[in-house]
């Protein structure tokens, strides 16, 4: 089944890209192109066979000591930021509200 | 609106708790290697990975997946060997890199269970008949753990320009990255709490057994430990579930305990009236006692989950997962019924000094420097005379014991000897022997006191000998007050009943 | 007179320490290369004159204080803008990172720098390193040496342009599902990608992280190995959780004979559609190169290579979506100005700061991730990821290298292909060596019979078995006469060494 350009509207907007009107009917157009392209893996029986999610071999449990490093300093962490005040960065206002954890 | 034990008579109410505890002990954030900060000013304590540079990764914290696994051990959890971070989509910049790292399906720790004694006035919550109590009310209540999961905690946010800084109604908002990555542990039990009383005993029970492991500073107030509640409820009897809110803002047990009492009671009036209840986060407010609406959730959110493929999968080997149990010191329940066993403690005297393992160390330390017999007398000045003293010594405290177990002072005189003593090197046992109150069981000196007190009161002699052997209660009083209180009133008594009788 | 695009890494590297020539005077002899070439080729963002004239000042005074010098000494380099080095802005050719300037270096640009090399600047590249023409670069397209009407393929289109025409010895690119070797093919050049995990991919601006690798582009495979011991000096990198110990001597076994060893072709691949006669022939004659050197030349099969475009085109836009979300002009990056709320200051600064094709494949990763289609298409992604893996091993039973083009084509002109979606299928040769994590290089062959432009040979090797696919690298270019080429509208054009 196709995406609708109100599909695209929804993901546009969880992704945070504003997207004009005409924009969205490109969108719209490259996203099922795209999905088309897909369609190759949806043939397969993959009942029995396990993903792989990282394609390093039997490399697991990597992790470091609980040892402080150096970081960056304040005006280091704020250099690239277009709008800060004082110690910390700044955004607009916030409607939603948010925060998962 | 009813009172909760009423509406607890019709309903009952299913409640699961979502406990996040930061690992506070640590000396470094989860993915990275800034230092954990307290009280820092903002962004000091960031770098390019937990500020989510572009092209920095993420290295995990090895002691963290020690602290996690030593938290399901003591928690009865399954240490599952092999699990995955994940990464968990939303667009909200205090989380830097706009997901967060955290655990999939398969978390480190995962089916545990704590089982809750509930005592006292709280016992009451629970209606009889729906559990299987004792004769003083109290029962036990087994509560599944689903899952510990590790993750990283989220930016602070300062929102200003609105009230309180609370975000609605604030113009803008200012970030401090300091707290982005420090390593978070979180707890989703099954909905196996019933009353808000057991809710608030979870909460604590957990509390005392991360202090116990020593990961956490635990502080609710800080927010190093946080709770969000989720209650629903359903008639008695019946065995569906009913539309659940989810309870924010739940920092203080007495805040746990009363938001949840009056959620029961909102969405009990709500279903008396034939209305239903929306699924919806609400925010305690702890002035007003009542939960507002905070958003309703008509879809669940989509977070895009899928494994982080910037960090190699976690196989925990036999040895990894043996270290971390041999770490795991002696919680509160055995260490409870060890105080019960070898001094004869009472045992909720025992459940309050084994909660606490600053207090239980101290405890312990001192009961070394008492005779075995006064180790009750013992673990009650730790628990009712120490708190109220800034700095007291191990020596000071084993003195004061002591001399209280050999009825040497009062209570009150005890008080009296540690202001004096508090902060100092002063020993209790020499302070009380200069202020003269160690002569209190001289039995001469005590004689010369119960003389004059006779000699006065002819009145009382009196009504004694007439019979009215109360009246000596009377004369102790006199014999305390003419000895400025350092009379031993044992010591009195007995002197007076003695010539009294004689 | 001597001209230092006709000069080895290690002729470099000798002659600093032989005194012939100092640090000082190969990194002048760069600039001036880069200034009296560049104007064709647009392969730099970002000369560093500054960062070139300091290392190399450094690399003089060791010599002079007696030092020894590491393996690159004097070397000049330059790094696709999706690495960060202190000092350089690190713009992924992206109008959402114009002005960032790098908090910190990444770990294969320091190492190239601790083995000596002095850095020229920051090259060219498709927007975050999603095409394969350098043309969606934001600030300007790169022209491609041989033909500067046409592309030089991408993503490291730079990378590649920069090595060809001889403004600099090496530079480092990223592959994610060719972006090294199809450029490397396009404009002349060896260029290879490691296998995962062989170098760190911490600083690496990242696009798939299951895919990504960064990797040396050079003008001969002697180049391409010092480099590789560079990147791979020091071992395991502690910043990056998947970066696996691959120290060694890259050019310990690089003369080795292949004589007696088995090279794998898949006769099928060679039949695809859409490839050219040319790059069919060049590739057959490779073959036939090798067996010449002693070489088996074995038939074998990847089965669900077919599906690894599909299987692609799921992972590598899941992951870029998630590694793009941080875009959000909080921290850094462009930010639009003047929004009254947060959503709409996140979504103006991510439309207007991201192209067209890095919008598109964040909408597609976000809309494969969702839940629902996530098992679909991702969780069906990653398994087909295990057969491809699976045949690769089988594949490997058998064969030391496997030997296919590393593009179905020569260079093409900028412009002639517009459609994405046939972009995606040119990638057929390249990519299922990412998903497995393989090691693969592209070696120059010859010019194409009908083009007279550059084709390469893709060689694809087993995962940590880098060094060895150096060695049949090392044979195929002895025996192909490509190495060192510069190309002939460029070479010697400014950079003499006096």
């Amino acid at each position: 089944m196709a995406l609708t350009k109100d599909d695209v509207a929804g993901i546009a907007e969880y992704a945070r890209i504003a997207l004009t009107e005409a924009e969205l009917s490109d969108m719209t157009t490259y996203m099922n192109d795209a999905i088309d392209l897909l369609e190759p893996i949806l043939g397969y029986d993959l009942d029995d066979v396990e993903p792989t999610f990282h394609p390093i071999g039997e490399l697991a449990n990597v992790a470091r000591d609980d040892v402080p490093v150096a970081g960056l300093t304040l005006g280091e962490a704020l250099a690239n930021a277009a709008s800060w005040r004082e110690r910390s960065f700044l955004v607009p206002q916030i409607l939603a509200d948010g925060g998962a954890a | 609106m009813r009172k909760l034990s009423e509406v607890l008579h019709d309903w009952e109410a299913v409640i699961g708790l979502e406990v996040h505890t930061e690992l506070t002990t640590l000396e470094t954030k989860m993915f990275c290697g800034c230092r954990l900060s307290h009280d820092d000013p903002p962004n000091t304590n960031v770098c390019p990975i937990c500020l989510g540079m572009p092209g920095a990764l993420p290295v995990p914290n090895r002691k963290a997946i020690e602290y996690i696994v030593m938290a399901g051990i003591a928690t009865n959890c399954e240490v599952m060997r092999r699990s995955m971070f994940y990464r968990k989509h939303y667009f909200y910049p205090d989380m830097a890199k706009n997901f967060q790292t955290t655990q999939g399906p398969v978390a480190f720790v995962m089916h545990g269970h704590l089982d809750l004694e509930i005592a006292g006035d709280g016992a009451k919550e629970r209606p009889d008949g729906t559990i299987e109590k004792a004769i003083d009310g109290s029962y036990v209540a087994p509560i599944r753990i689903l899952r510990i999961h590790m993750e990283e905690d989220a930016a602070k946010m300062v929102h200003v320009g609105g009230a309180e800084g609370r975000i609605g109604g604030a113009s803008e908002s200012l970030i401090d990255y300091n707290r982005c990555g420090t390593p978070l542990i979180e707890l989703v039990t099954e909905p196996d709490l019933r009353t808000p009383e057991e809710a608030r005993r979870f909460m604590e029970k957990l509390r005392q057994t991360f202090l116990t492991l020593g990961i956490s500073d635990c502080s609710l107030e800080k927010g190093s430990m946080r709770c969000d509640g989720n209650v629903s409820l359903r008639r008695r009897g019946e065995s569906g579930l009913g539309t659940k809110t989810e309870l924010k803002n739940l920092n203080s047990f007495k805040s746990l305990h009363d938001a949840l009492a009056y959620e029961i009671c909102r969405q009990a009036e709500v279903l008396e009236a034939g209305g239903t209840v929306l699924q919806e986060t609400r925010h305690w407010e702890p002035s007003r006692k009542r939960t507002v609406v905070m958003r309703v959730k008509e879809t669940n959110d989509d977070y895009r989950f899928f494994p982080d493929p910037d960090l190699a999968p976690f196989d925990l080997s036999d040895e990894f997962i043996e270290r971390c149990r041999a770490r795991v010191p002696e919680l509160p329940d055995t260490k409870r019924d060890r105080y019960v066993a070898t001094w004869g403690l009472k045992r909720s005297d025992a459940a309050k000094l084994a909660g606490d393992p600053a207090v239980a160390r101290r405890f312990e330390d001192a009961s070394h420097g008492v005779k075995p017999q006064a180790v009750p007398m013992l673990a009650n000045v730790m628990l009712n005379l120490v708190p109220a003293y800034k700095a007291l010594t191990l020596l000071q405290i084993t003195s004061i014991t002591e001399l209280l177990a050999a009825d040497a002072l009062s209570f009150s005189q005890a008080r009296k000897v540690l202001e004096a003593v508090d902060g100092t090197g002063k020993m209790p046992l020499a302070v009380a022997r200069d202020w003269g109150m160690l002569q209190s069981n001289d039995t001469e000196a005590l004689a010369a006191v119960v003389d004059e007190v006779l000699g006065r009161c002819e009145a009382q002699v009196q009504q004694y000998r007439d019979g009215n052997k109360k009246v000596v209660g009377f004369l102790v009083g006199q014999c305390m007050k003419a000895s400025k209180g350092a009379g031993n009133p044992k010591v009195f008594n007995q002197l007076l009943v003695q010539k009294l009788e004689g | 007179m001597t001209s230092l695009d006709t000069l080895t890494a290690r002729q470099i590297a000798a002659g600093i320490a032989a005194g012939d020539f100092t640090a000082t005077e190969v990194a002048h002899a760069a600039l001036d290369a880069i200034s009296a070439r560049d104007a064709s080729t647009q392969a730099f963002l970002q000369v560093s004159e500054n960062l070139a004239l300091e290392a190399a000042a450094k690399t003089d005074a060791a010599r002079a204080a007696g030092e020894s010098l590491p393996p690159l000494a004097g070397v000049p380099v330059a790094f696709k803008d999706n690495m960060n080095l202190l000092g350089t802005r690190t713009t992924c050719a992206s109008r959402m990172l114009e002005t960032y300037e790098s908090a910190y270096t990444a770990t294969c640009v320091q190492r190239m720098l601790d083995a000596g090399a002095t850095p020229l600047g920051k090259l060219n590249m498709d927007e975050f390193a999603f095409g394969s023409t350098t043309d969606s670069s934001a600030f300007h397209p790169t022209n491609n040496p041989w033909d500067i009407t046409r592309v030089p393929g991408g993503s490291s289109g730079g990378s590649a342009a920069a090595v060809a025409s001889g403004q600099v010895t090496l530079a480092l690119g990223s592959d994610t599902g060719g972006s090294i070797r199809q450029p490397a093919s396009l404009c002349g050049v060896v260029g290879m990608k490691p296998s995962y995990g062989a170098v760190s991919r911490y600083g690496v601006v990242a696009f798939g992280s299951s895919l990504d690798q960064a990797g040396p582009l050079g003008r001969s495979v002697e180049d391409v190995a010092l480099a590789m011991n560079a990147l791979t000096a020091g071992g395991r990198d502690r910043l990056d959780a998947t970066s696996q110990n691959c120290a060694q001597d890259h050019l310990a076994h690089l003369e080795d004979p292949i004589e007696g060893r088995a090279v794998g072709i898949i006769p099928a691949l060679l039949e695809a559609e859409g490839l050219a006669s040319e790059v069919r022939t060049a590739i057959l004659d490779a073959a036939d190169k090798l067996a010449s050197a002693g070489a088996h030349i074995v038939e074998v099969d990847l089965p669900n290579m077919a599906s690894s475009i599909a299987a692609y085109y799921v992972l590598a836009p899941c992951e870029a979506f998630s590694n793009l979300a941080r875009f959000d002009g909080v921290r850094y990056g462009y930010q639009e100005p003047r929004c009254t709320t947060l959503a709409e200051q996140s979504s103006l600064s991510r439309a207007h700061g991201f192209g067209p094709e890095a919008k598109r494949r964040q909408m597609l990763g976000a809309y494969l991730l969702s839940s629902g289609v996530y098992e679909k298409y991702y969780l069906a992604a990653q398994k087909v990821r295990t057969l491809i893996t699976a045949d690769y091993q089988r594949a490997f039973a058998q064969v030391d290298a496997i030997l296919m083009p590393a593009s179905p084509t020569v260079a093409w002109e900028h412009g002639a292909i517009s459609d994405p979606a046939a972009l995606y299928l040119a990638d057929v040769f390249t990519i299922s060596n990412n998903i497995a994590g393989n090691c693969g290089i592209s070696v120059p062959v010859c010019l194409g019979a009908d083009s007279g432009l550059p084709i390469g040979a893709q060689l694809q090797g087993p995962a940590f078995a880098d060094a060895q696919l150096l060695t049949f690298a090392r044979a195929l270019e002895r025996a192909c006469h490509m190495e060192g080429i510069v190309a002939p509208a460029f070479a010697g054009k400014g950079g003499e060494l006096a």
